[in-house]
């Protein structure tokens, strides 16, 4: 009989449902998660598929079940350093990174009003800035503020300290490590946008008002950096004439070869987040083909006949700005008018693509991979999850994960 | 009606068309592509063709002529089907079907006729100039002597005929086939009026400007200045013995350096490109089909022999000088022979000619056309 617990690598919504499933049925589960909150990706969208609720919806009846059950523990900013042992019987290493805030904090923001250094909001894909002590956004699990050491000014500045009327805050913390005894492990580390800067004629990074769909996401948001209002990066001016940029790194040879599976259904969706907010705006997809996968066309179906979207058939070949303007100039051959396009946007969307965390950030036990870096197949008592098989929606990572969980759970029986 | 031929991509194989299929029609390529417009779209709609099997249609169409193969469209293509190398084969597939003889289509799909026709021009020609020389005059250099110039000079006019015969010929074919149905509707001031676009193209290739890299284009002019200078020296010095005596002249002589100006300019731009296309880094060196390696390699040795032949009479050296003599004419004879009416080589009168018959046939549309109605021409767009 192996140890009866299992460790799930990532609190995003893959990790989380294997979680509360494994623990659901009685096993014990530690959730290692790499940022100072759960939620992962999903925390970070506007709405999501199929339902297009927000993502408040689904992370908070996971967070109620993981506050519920006493079964699973959890760890933020943590990350797993080492696996010994053998299916069953597995040691894992751990090490927690200091949060330099305890238990005390209330999340009153007395802190962050006297605190004089910012940092890039890694939350909003650095669209705007927080304090070094701040609060990773505001339906944040645990509720706890964090300082970023890095922009932290330390002691000698110490501001917060005497702001903090419930001595929250620790600048002497330190980072712990720890072993767990596990059975079994899911790696559910997701995934990271493509670095849309490597497709240099796209100009993203040189041009202010090229964006990204996880940005677009975050400016359609309303704990965005907007508070919801779809604007121009460079000036704030409402977007009128916005084009959605597909395959933007995916489905290309010299980025990432495969289809990222979801980028069309996203810019549908953030399409009608434009139309919605300005019903005057006109929004543009250029597409190779419109990807939406089983009973998604349903959806394209209904955006499709909108008279302010445009689908132009024809990859976006180079965008350009108008330095003055700061607007963009997408050029494109559009297929169906047989004509080259050379047409000004306000703002443009890349559809840039999902790469497996695990390309990256390669585990620390043995795993089999693809070219890619996804995840293949599962052996030894450790089963990937969710983004790191293969590029998918929220509800394909819920299925994914409890799958997960169920072969999770054989490996401690020692199946 | 068009017919399609199933099997075309794969007959374009041989032609270095490897990629057709690669293409998954996204248009990067055409959106990328500085010389497309909207009236004479490529590359992704010729790789369509291709992919449908239409061979007529392409046949008839003069779009793979305008493109330079600049390489902005390989650089971006998310396929890696290298659109650009696609229009030079469709460019290798035209130059075949224009050739009425069949030579073009063998010496573009098969290695032995090639090699074999290669190799029979070059010792072929050997054997004339060693058969028919005349006394190698020893204690000074007397090329004329050794070849006689009531020989070489009648011999060289009916092979430069011949050439002229097949090329215009092959032209003439170009024609029917991109003007055809439009040819009646032309009339003659109107070919006059248009013979600019032919000329300025013929000098100038200034259609390659267009594209991104502008220093392609430079090398281009130097090949192509120096081949012509060389080209004019040498029936100027046939009529005048300008430059060709047996006395060397004076450094300064203006034939002497237009010379050295023509031997050094065509022996750096294929260098250039031989080091190019083995490097592979540039889109347009990335991928070599046998017959660009034949067209390099000929014309490197005709300028490197016809540079050591003048360089050993300088120094007054006359074996030397004779058999260079000899070489430096067993490769000139392929090169000409075989590149200027079949394979290569011939884009010198394709390119500006179908340029001119763009001209020709957006004057007959326009002639049709009601009076009054605005007509695009070159495709630009807003």
């Amino acid at each position: 009989m192996g140890n009866k617990s299992i460790l799930v690598v990532g609190g995003g919504i893959s990790g989380l449902t294997a979680a509360v499933e494994a623990a659901e049925v009685g096993y014990e589960v530690y959730i290692v998660e790499k940022n100072p909150y759960l939620g992962g990706r999903v925390a970070q969208l506007n709405q999501y598929f199929p339902k297009l609720c927000p993502p408040n919806c689904g992370l908070e009846i996971n967070f109620r079940r993981i506050k519920n059950n006493p079964k699973i523990h959890f760890f933020t900013q943590a990350e797993v350093t080492g696996v010994s042992g053998q299916e069953g019987d597995l040691e894992v290493r751990v090490k927690i990174n200091p949060r330099y805030v305890n238990e005390n904090c209330t999340a009153c923001g007395k802190c962050v009003e006297v605190c004089p250094a910012e940092r890039e909001n890694d939350f909003n894909y650095g669209l705007d800035k927080t304090k070094a002590i701040y609060l990773p956004h505001i339906f944040a699990f645990p509720l706890k503020y964090v300082i970023d050491s890095r922009a932290c000014r330390g002691k000698e500045c110490g501001k917060c300290l005497e702001a903090c009327a419930y001595g929250a805050i620790d600048l002497d913390m330190q980072p712990k490590e720890m072993a767990l005894k596990v059975g079994s492990i899911v790696w559910a580390t997701g995934w990271n946008p493509y670095d849309a800067s490597k497709i240099s004629y796209y100009g993203f990074g040189r041009y202010k008002n090229v964006i990204t769909n996880v940005m677009m996401e975050r400016l359609a948001s309303i704990n965005g950096p907007t508070g919801g209002r779809i604007v121009r990066p460079s000036d704030g001016k409402p977007v009128e004439k916005v084009a959605f940029v597909q395959c933007a790194g995916s489905r290309d040879e010299n980025h990432l070869p495969y289809c990222s599976g979801i980028c069309c259904l996203a810019s549908l969706k953030q399409a009608t987040y434009v139309l919605e907010q300005n019903p005057a705006a006109q929004a543009y997809i250029f597409f190779i083909d419109i990807r939406a996968l089983g009973k998604y066309e349903d959806f394209y179906a209904r955006v499709k006949d909108n008279p302010n979207l445009h689908l132009i058939k024809g990859k976006a070949g180079e965008i350009t700005e108008d330095p003055e303007t700061k607007d963009l100039i997408v050029v494109a051959e559009d297929q169906v008018t047989q004509k080259l396009m050379k047409e000004r946007f306000d703002m443009v969307v890349l559809a840039t693509g999902m790469v497996p965390a695990t390309r990256e950030a390669r585990p620390p036990v043995e795993m089999a991979f693809d070219g890619n870096g996804f995840v293949v197949g599962g052996a030894n008592g450790v089963y990937g999850a969710g983004c790191v098989h293969r590029p998918m929606d929220v509800a394909s990572c819920v299925q994914d994960a409890t799958a997960a969980a169920l072969k999770a759970i054989q490996s401690t029986l020692g199946r | 009606m068009i017919s399609v031929n199933p099997h075309f991509a794969e007959k374009l194989k041989k032609f270095g068309a490897k990629t057709s299929y690669d293409c998954f029609g996204c248009g990067t390529c055409t959106a990328v592509c500085p010389l497309t417009s909207d009236e004479n779209q490529f590359p992704r709609r010729f790789i369509r063709y291709i992919q449908l099997g239409m061979e007529d249609k392409i046949k008839h169409s003069l779009e793979p002529w305008l493109c330079y193969y600049c390489g902005d469209c390989q650089k971006n293509c998310p396929r890696q089907a290298n659109p650009g190398e696609l229009m030079m084969a469709l460019r290798r597939y035209l130059t075949s079907v224009y050739d009425w003889t069949g030579l073009s289509r063998r010496l573009y799909t098969s290695m032995a006729w090639k090699i074999v026709s290669v190799a029979l021009l070059f010792f072929g020609t050997l054997a004339v100039v060693y058969g028919f020389s005349g006394e190698m005059v020893t204690d000074r250099v007397e090329l004329e002597t050794f070849a006689p110039a009531h020989i070489v000079h009648p011999v060289g006019y009916v092979f430069g005929a011949v050439l002229a015969f097949l090329l215009l010929s092959n032209v003439y074919r170009m024609y029917r086939f991109v003007l055809g149905p439009y040819a009646g509707a032309i009339p003659l001031p109107v070919y006059l009026q248009e013979l600019g676009t032919l000329i300025v193209h013929f000098a100038t290739q200034a259609r390659m400007r267009l594209c991104t890299d502008k220093s392609r284009w430079l090398k281009h002019f130097l090949l192509m200045s120096g081949y012509f200078v060389a080209f004019m020296l040498v029936n100027i010095d046939i009529v005048t013995r300008w430059s060709l005596t047996n006395e060397p002249p004076m450094w300064w002589h203006p034939g002497k350096l237009l010379w050295s100006y023509a031997s050094i300019a065509m022996l750096y731009a294929t260098t250039d490109a031989i080091i190019g296309r083995l490097r592979k880094k540039d889109p347009i060196h990335q991928y070599s089909h046998s017959t660009d390696w034949m067209f390099l390699i000929l014309l490197w040795c005709t300028v490197f022999t016809g540079l050591l032949m003048r360089i050993f009479m300088e120094l007054g050296l006359p074996l030397p000088t004779y058999h260079t003599f000899a070489l430096h004419l067993a490769f000139t004879v392929p090169l000409l022979g075989l590149e200027v009416p079949f394979t290569k080589w011939s884009h010198l009168a394709y390119r500006p000619f179908a340029l001119y018959f763009l001209r020709l046939k957006e004057r007959a549309l326009e002639l049709q056309r009601p009076e009054g109605t605005a007509v695009g021409v070159q495709g630009a767009q807003g």
